[in-house]
């Protein structure tokens, strides 16, 4: 779908940040990836009209990275770190269980549009490994067993805000030095929590 | 930066310019490296490592890539060592991986970078046995380019290429790692002018050309160096042959004019030469069809009507694609028809065929431009038709003076589709809808400011054949006074240079239709040229040839304007005749022949001398060769004549260039309230492109172009609509355009279904809402 005036005028206010329009392509997919919940198509031509690139530059960079979604997610994003860190403290078992309860290979999304399951390198939680994040939203110290209690708990009570902290308290175990901003407002979405973006709102 | 500095390579010390790369200051002294990505004309990327030497830095030896590391003072460098001969084994043993091994179908197989360079560098066996990445086999990136993905090595030289060069990145890689792709985004296809460069640049046979598709194997190619006669650049090409068949036109890379690259209408445009439809026979009309005839019926023909005609007034209608050699016959016969023989006139019987002639800016007090002027210049201005449709070359080098600092400066409103690139744009406050300045140049701060004194290259011509000599006078004058300038006139088409210089007196089509006598006895020649189709004129054109007493055309095809003809005289093209030929430098350049004249063609000269022979003049070229040394002798330069020889040493790329007195006589048109302003693309329905089969698709899209203002007006909002003007609708696309100013209406005036709109008419635009039901391609 194309973009309505509202998002285009957030798309503005992002490209005024910097020098050069095409610079504010990486957040402009970002809020693409809010609205539809991955890079559609449509997208791809607004953000190229804004910015002033061809469509399939856009798409280049948009397909590069893998935070960039080429098709929709489920609700849940369940990204479970695969690196060496969380590997060592067991996060084969993690992702065997996760695997297990929602029947998804790597990168698969289920028919419901529950989950989404991807394994992903170091997140930067090895202080609390194994760590997983739910819609990028951290929780460290997650054992196997842990690990399907969340995805439960997920599928049962369908919360519509995660936050990481509550899930923490629930779900987690140890924690590594938490030198990140004070942030408990959780995230709605499959997109990377931005507040200058628009994608991390107060929910 | 440019002082030498010395550096050692295999034990050997060389000299280079400081700066210089280190694989091409390797090459320049004769020591080849291995590369897939690296091109002298696009940026150094390091894509593949197939160029990794060994050199010697403070914590020892270490792999480099040569194609990214600068030379400095006393590297030293290993080529051949024995870390660098595992590097290159082990990179193509990694390039190989996933590459699908299919030479025995690929095209490229036998000019393949890759399967050289794995014959000369490679590891011999591969340790690989999985399964290799798969993809559709070749899919299509255009209507005339394919693309293997599975063949592609990522080389990015496709897509620097349509990113740095030609500045339409249409192609890019999509996905990462062992995904990577080569794509399009979907349904934005590679519609670029230029993407035929990417087949010929591409290292392996991932990209390719419909047009050239298991047509030949390579070394079966019989090959000669020639000049284009597309537009007046004059790209330096090479012919391919196969069994007396044109099958492939390369891009050479001529450092004064192409740079190798060409526009795909230069590349592509040549399967008319083999066409059905081409004319191999003198055709006779009689009654109202055409039979053949042979060559004396014909000349004895030619030579009753005229004695029958008594003293007639003969005209001859010229085209851009006859060689100079031929100009200079074309222009003896007319004067010795006209003055000597019959009328005994002063002026010139002699018109070309293209609507924005006009008298230029000749003679001494303009210093004329070389296209490397342009990388040296401060400032360009353009005042001129489109530029990228019409000089697509030119287009390519003004695109690269600006990426090395250039200034540009451009005036409306033709050539909206370079105002992107330029610093200024001067539209609708600056130049009227008539194509008139608004303001004085001497007014126009970002103007003056930025030429005042400094390097300026103009290009300068009419936009449209209403235009006003007088409006481009006040801007080239301006800047002669003001700033050192280099003039280029911008006549766009074939060889019209060559035909300035070897024609004694050039007019006008509206000098040949003021000066069409009905009442007296009219013999004309058409001589590769249909205005009736192309031009602004062609209904009165069409008139005054209906009514002549006798029509000659020479030409390849039956067309528009040869229809007409009593007496189709076929001649010979591209590749099939020798000569010469002068680009808007005045730089004249060799066409070479590499096949057999088809059917009993003659060339434009051999008809003419035949002609004249049959009215008794006693004319006896026996070549080209003969006719070239008596135009070059014409030539002002004398230490160094355009001849055969000269074009031909040390090759055939450089060209000469040498002037000789020009004089063209074309007045303006006195109307000039037009509605439509009509313009010439680079795709059309020239008979040549019609013919070939490979492109002829290219020239089929129908649209119009306006603002949003002007949309509003007309009530429009969709993008397809009706040109709509007496009985004459035509199915458009309409293009937003908002470069144009209000009230101004864009299309284009070579393709099919335009010939009937006058552009001094009214006409309307009407919206069509539903596309799909309507088809329109
Ligand atoms: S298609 Fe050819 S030119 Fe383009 S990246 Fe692949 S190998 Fe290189
Ligand atoms: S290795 Fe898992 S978070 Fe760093
Ligand atoms: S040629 Fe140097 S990395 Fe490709």
């Amino acid at each position: 779908m194309s973009w309505d005036s509202k998002l285009i005028d957030r798309a503005k206010e992002i490209i005024e940040l910097y020098p050069q329009k095409r610079s504010a392509l990486g957040p402009l997919l970002y809020l693409a990836q809010e609205k539809e919940g991955y890079i559609d198509d449509d997208s791809v031509v607004e953000i190229s009209k804004l910015i002033g690139i061809t469509e399939v530059q856009v798409r280049s960079v948009a397909s590069f990275y893998t935070m960039y979604k080429q098709e929709p997610s489920g609700k849940y994003l369940l990204s479970v770190c695969k690196s060496i860190s969380c590997e060592i403290n067991n996060s084969k078992e993690v992702i065997d269980n996760i695997k297990e309860f929602t029947g998804l290979a790597n990168n698969e999304t289920d028919i419901e549009s529950t989950f989404t399951f991807e394994e992903v390198e170091c997140i930067g939680a090895c202080g609390g490994a194994p760590a997983v994040q739910i819609n990028y939203e951290t929780v460290e110290g997650v054992t196997p067993t842990k690990a399907l209690e969340l995805c439960k708990y997920l599928k049962e009570e369908v919360p519509e805000v995660i936050v990481a902290d509550e899930l923490q308290d629930k779900f987690g175990g140890t924690k590594s030095f938490d030198w990140a901003i004070e942030d408990n407002s959780g995230t709605s979405s499959t997109a990377p929590g931005f507040q200058i973006i628009g994608t991390s709102e107060e929910k | 930066m440019s002082e030498n500095i010395k550096f050692t390579v295999n034990g050997n010390e060389l000299e280079a310019k400081s700066g210089e790369l280190l694989i091409e200051a390797c090459e320049n002294s004769g020591i080849h490296i291995p590369r897939f990505c690296w091109h002298k004309r696009l940026e150094p990327v390091g894509m593949c490592r197939m160029c990794l030497v060994e050199v010697e830095t403070p914590r020892g030896k270490a792999l480099v890539p040569s194609c990214t590391t600068e030379i400095t003072e006393d590297l030293v460098v290993e080529t051949e060592s024995e870390v660098v001969t595992k590097a290159q084994e082990g990179i193509l043993e990694f390039l190989l991986i996933n590459h699908p091994l299919d030479c025995p179908v690929c095209d490229k197989a036998g000019e393949c970078p890759l399967q050289d360079q794995t014959m000369a560098y490679g590891p011999g066996e591969s340790r690989f046995v999985e399964e290799k990445r798969h993809f559709e086999k070749p899919i299509s990136i255009s209507e005339i380019i394919l693309l293997d993905r599975e063949r592609c090595i990522l080389c990015a030289r496709c897509t620097r290429f349509s990113d740095e060069i030609s500045g339409d990145p249409l192609i890019e890689f999509i996905q990462r790692g062992n995904k990577t792709e080569v794509n399009t985004f979907p349904d934005e296809p590679f519609r670029s002018y230029f993407s035929g460069n990417t087949v010929q640049i591409c290292p392996v046979g991932a990209l390719t050309s419909t047009s050239y598709r298991f047509k030949a194997r390579p070394w079966d190619l019989k090959k000669v160096s020639s000049t284009c006669n597309c537009c007046s650049v004059g790209c330096s090409i090479e012919l391919n042959t196969s069994q007396n068949k044109m099958l492939r036109i390369l891009g050479e890379d001529n450092e004064f004019t192409n740079q190798g690259w060409l526009s795909d209408k230069g590349r592509y445009n040549f399967d008319y030469l083999h066409s059905e439809n081409r004319v191999l026979n003198i055709l006779n009309k009689s009654e109202d069809s055409f039979n053949e005839i042979s060559i004396s019926e014909a000349m004895t023909k030619i030579k009753n009507k005229i004695d029958e005609l008594d003293n007639p007034n003969v005209k001859f209608l010229l085209g851009s694609s006859s060689t100079n050699e031929e100009y200079f016959v074309i222009n003896e016969i007319g004067n010795y028809l006209n003055k000597d023989k019959f009328l005994s006139r002063d002026s010139s019987n002699i018109y070309f065929g293209d609507d924005l002639l006009f008298e230029g800016y000749f003679g001494d007090q303009y210093s004329q431009a070389k296209l490397e002027d342009l990388d040296n210049s401060e400032t360009i201005v353009v005042w001129a038709e489109d530029i990228k449709d019409n000089l697509p070359i030119l287009y390519l080098r003004i695109k690269k003076a600006v990426k090395n600092g250039s200034k540009l400066i451009v005036f409306g409103h033709t050539n909206t589709s370079i105002a992107g690139l330029a610093d200024f744009y001067f539209g609708a406050d600056i130049v009227s809808n008539k194509f008139e300045l608004i303001r004085n140049p001497n007014e126009i701060e970002d103007l003056k400011n930025n030429i005042e004194g400094k390097k300026v290259t103009v290009i300068a011509g009419k936009s449209t054949v209403f235009q006003k000599k007088e409006s481009l006078d006040k801007l080239i004058n301006f800047l002669n006074e003001k700033s050192e300038l280099q003039v280029f006139n911008a006549f766009s088409k074939g060889n019209t240079f060559g035909a300035l210089q070897n024609i004694d007196e050039v007019k006008g089509l509206n000098e040949f239709c003021n000066e069409f006598d009905t009442n007296a006895k009219n013999i004309v020649f058409t001589i590769g040229v249909n205005p009736v189709n192309s031009s602004f004129f062609g209904q009165k054109i069409k008139e005054k040839l209906i009514a002549s007493d006798f029509v000659i055309s020479l030409d390849l095809f039956v067309n528009e304007t040869t229809e007409l003809a009593d007496l189709i005289l076929p001649t010979t093209s591209l590749g099939e005749k020798e000569g010469t030929v002068t680009n808007m430098e005045m730089r004249v350049m060799k066409q070479n022949k590499i096949l057999p004249a088809p059917g009993s063609t003659l060339s434009e000269w051999e008809y003419l001398s035949s002609i004249l022979n049959v009215l008794g003049e006693d004319v006896n070229y026996k070549n080209e060769n003969e006719i070239n040394n008596y135009l070059s002798e014409k030539y002002i330069n004398q230490e160094k004549l355009p001849t055969f020889d000269n074009l031909n040493k040390p090759s055939n790329l450089f060209g000469v260039i040498n002037k000789k007195d020009i004089n063209i006589n074309i007045k303006d048109l006195e109307e000039d309230n037009f509605s439509l302003l009509m313009v010439r693309r680079l795709y059309g329905d020239s008979s040549t492109q019609i013919n070939s089969p490979s492109i002829s698709m290219l020239g089929a899209h129908k649209f119009i172009e306006l603002n949003s203002t002007t949309a509003k007006k007309y009530g429009i909002n969709s993008k397809v609509g009706n040109l709509i003007q007496g009985p004459n609708s035509i199915l458009i696309n309409i293009d937003i355009n908002e470069y144009l100013p209000d009230d101004l209406v864009i299309a284009p005036i070579n393709r099919r279904g335009f010939e009937n709109i006058d552009p001094c008419l009214d006409f309307d635009i009407t919206e069509a809402k539903n596309r799909e039901e309507l088809n329109v391609n």
